[in-house]
């Protein structure tokens, strides 16, 4: 048996220790934002904030988890910077299919809370590895400068 | 003068006698008995188990998704290619009809059960110093497995490489004819060390170069070598080159779990190593072994191979972002390295997604010919460390071109080993090749 500290809460799971952290976040604890890409981090799409970091939870193992905190895309709105990406996501309507967007929301909530005004190449460091197959990309970047501004 | 032809012809027939007699009479083979020490039944069983994991059997008899010890791994060689053969305990196509002595001679011999010569692909060059006890408690344990029908592929060697018998030549020149010896005047551990390196762990095999007749050249020992694609790195004790600097504390993560801080982590065949027999030793055991490197004499190697433990680029890094000076050159190996790679790398060396992912100090980006840099990023990683859980990287080989791999190796020395490189695509065409 295994504690997960998942948006504040505490979750007992009995899992095996390489079972890959977004496996258990969906069909062990039952929250489905974080979605399934590529499963070789590749796609950014199972993005979470372990500690505040953006992880990869698809190769990530229950072993390595440890006690550090887990941020999901049901709960980012918490976040003071979070709550700000999520207001100028709606405000310029980024997803088209949406599939990829809560890995975008994530990496960007990480990206604005330890870089509160990050000019275009801090972003493509940051966001790069998030991929949207509908391509939008430009909506993505005006969004991050938007919530930027609103003092993420 | 007819005295001295018939002197002569009486020479030259005695020399082929002696030859024919060295080369095709046929072996003998020893009794095997056990001493009074050794254990017997389940005990004796898990003894053999231990040994046969320190000695890492499994890691070549066993194909790539295929039953443990079934055999069928493919060995490409230059003149050919031998494929290990299945050592359950199955009569037809596994060794379940050999006897102790056939056992033990093919461990300590490098004999099989016809009478012919083995392969030295086969380690029984280091073999031969595992003791007759040791030796038959692994034979008690692969005799308790369950027999498995598998008959490994035909081997291709060419000729005259197909000819066994020439192997007795080699194996006088390169194969013990003694069990291993204690070194008088050195600690227990160091002995005991010495025997799990060179008798079970064959560390020698892939880590001290060869000679030109493929024997171990051991004025080289430990020294690094290049083996299928990847190179096995200088475990010397030598401060800059091999593992002199290391701390024991980390050398025992790096053989117990495959990484260390500030070394990085292992991948290819150390990476196998370490998951199928380094992982599974005792803690003793594993400290018998630093203890034993710790003996082996420094070999020093070219400066520029050296580990670069404070890169200037790394200094400039967060976890997240690279320095602003890189980020304006912004060059292919850089857009490669944010959009596969950082994810789970980060910048700054640390690692963002799990602690093998830190590259800050391993040999592997500080190799300026980049060998093992290209296999990891061609084919990729996949660790299962005790405990841990699974540790993967995925093989890029397929998704990107040769101009991209290199532009990404060379950003990554100069990122992360601060190491100026020049590999060019070319390199990356023949590291393709190189692996298995």
């Amino acid at each position: 048996m295994a504690r997960l500290k998942v948006n504040g809460q505490n979750h007992d799971v009995d899992v095996p220790p390489d079972m890959p952290l977004l496996w258990v976040l969906r069909d062990v604890v039952g929250l489905t934002g974080t979605k399934f890409g590529c499963g070789i981090a590749q796609c950014g799409a199972c993005t979470i904030l372990l500690d505040g970091k953006p992880v990869r939870s698809c190769v990530l193992p229950m072993a390595a988890v440890g006690s550090r905190g887990i941020i999901t895309i049901e709960a980012v709105d918490a976040m003071p910077a979070g709550k700000k990406v999520q207001e100028a996501w709606t405000a310029l309507e980024v997803p088209q299919c949406g599939y990829c967007q809560s890995g975008q929301i994530i990496s960007a909530t990480g990206l604005l809370s330890r870089n509160p005004d990050p000019g275009d190449a801090d972003i493509d460091a940051a966001m790069a590895g998030n991929i949207c197959r509908c391509g939008t990309y430009p909506r993505i970047r005006a969004a991050i400068k938007q919530a930027a501004k609103a003092g993420a | 003068m007819r005295r001295v032809f018939s002197a002569i012809g009486v020479l030259v027939v005695l020399v082929i006698a002696a030859a024919g007699a060295f080369f095709f009479l046929p072996e003998g083979e020893p009794a095997a008995a056990a001493s009074p020490k050794q254990p017997t039944g389940t005990a004796l069983i898990e003894r053999g188990r231990y040994l046969a994991q320190a000695a890492d059997c499994v890691a070549c008899h066993t194909a790539p998704g295929g039953q443990a010890y079934a055999g069928g791994l493919a060995f490409k060689l230059p003149f050919g290619t031998i494929y290990a053969p299945n050592i359950t305990p199955d009569k037809d196509t596994g060794i379940g009809t050999w006897t102790d002595a056939d056992f033990v001679r093919a461990l300590h011999s490098g004999v099989g059960k016809g009478g012919e010569m083995l392969y030295p692909a086969f380690p029984y060059a280091s073999y031969a110093l595992m003791s007759t006890d040791d030796a038959l408690a692994i034979k008690a344990y692969l005799f308790s497995l369950k027999p498995v029908k598998a008959k490994a592929p035909a081997n291709t060697i060419s000729f005259p490489y197909n000819q066994r018998y020439l192997m007795r030549a080699w194996r006088r020149l390169f194969v013990p004819d003694h069990r291993f010896r204690m070194r008088d005047g050195q600690p227990a551990d160091v002995n005991t060390g010495a025997y799990l390196v060179e008798a079970l762990g064959h560390c020698g095999e892939c880590h001290t170069p060869r000679n030109m007749l493929y024997g171990l050249d051991n004025g080289q020992k430990f020294a690094g070598a290049v083996t299928q694609g990847w190179k096995a790195y200088n475990i010397t004790s030598d401060k800059q080159a091999g593992i002199g600097a290391w701390s024991d504390d980390d050398l025992a993560s790096y053989l117990a779990k495959g990484y260390a801080a500030n070394h990085g982590a292992a991948a290819g065949n150390m990476g196998e190593a370490v998951d199928d027999s380094l992982s599974h030793l005792s803690k003793p055991d594993i400290r018998a072994i630093i203890a034993y490197l710790r003996t082996v004499r420094a070999k020093s190697a070219e400066a520029d191979e050296r580990v670069n433990p404070d890169p200037s680029a790394i200094k400039t890094s967060t976890a997240y972002a690279p320095p602003a000076s890189e980020v304006k050159a912004s060059p292919l190996g850089l857009t490669m390295f944010q959009s596969a790679c950082a994810s789970c790398h980060g910048w700054n060396g640390e690692g963002l997604e799990h602690p093998q992912a830190a590259l800050l100090g391993s040999r592997t980006v500080n190799d300026p010919h980049g060998t093992n840099l290209l296999q990891v990023v061609l084919y990729g990683a996949n660790r299962g460390v005790p405990g841990e859980g699974a540790a993967f990287m995925p093989a890029f080989g397929q998704a990107y071109s040769d101009v991209e791999i290199a532009a990404v190796s060379n950003y990554v020395l100069a990122h992360f080993g601060g190491k100026k490189s020049s590999i060019t695509p070319a390199d990356v065409a023949a590291a393709r090749k190189a692996a298995p």
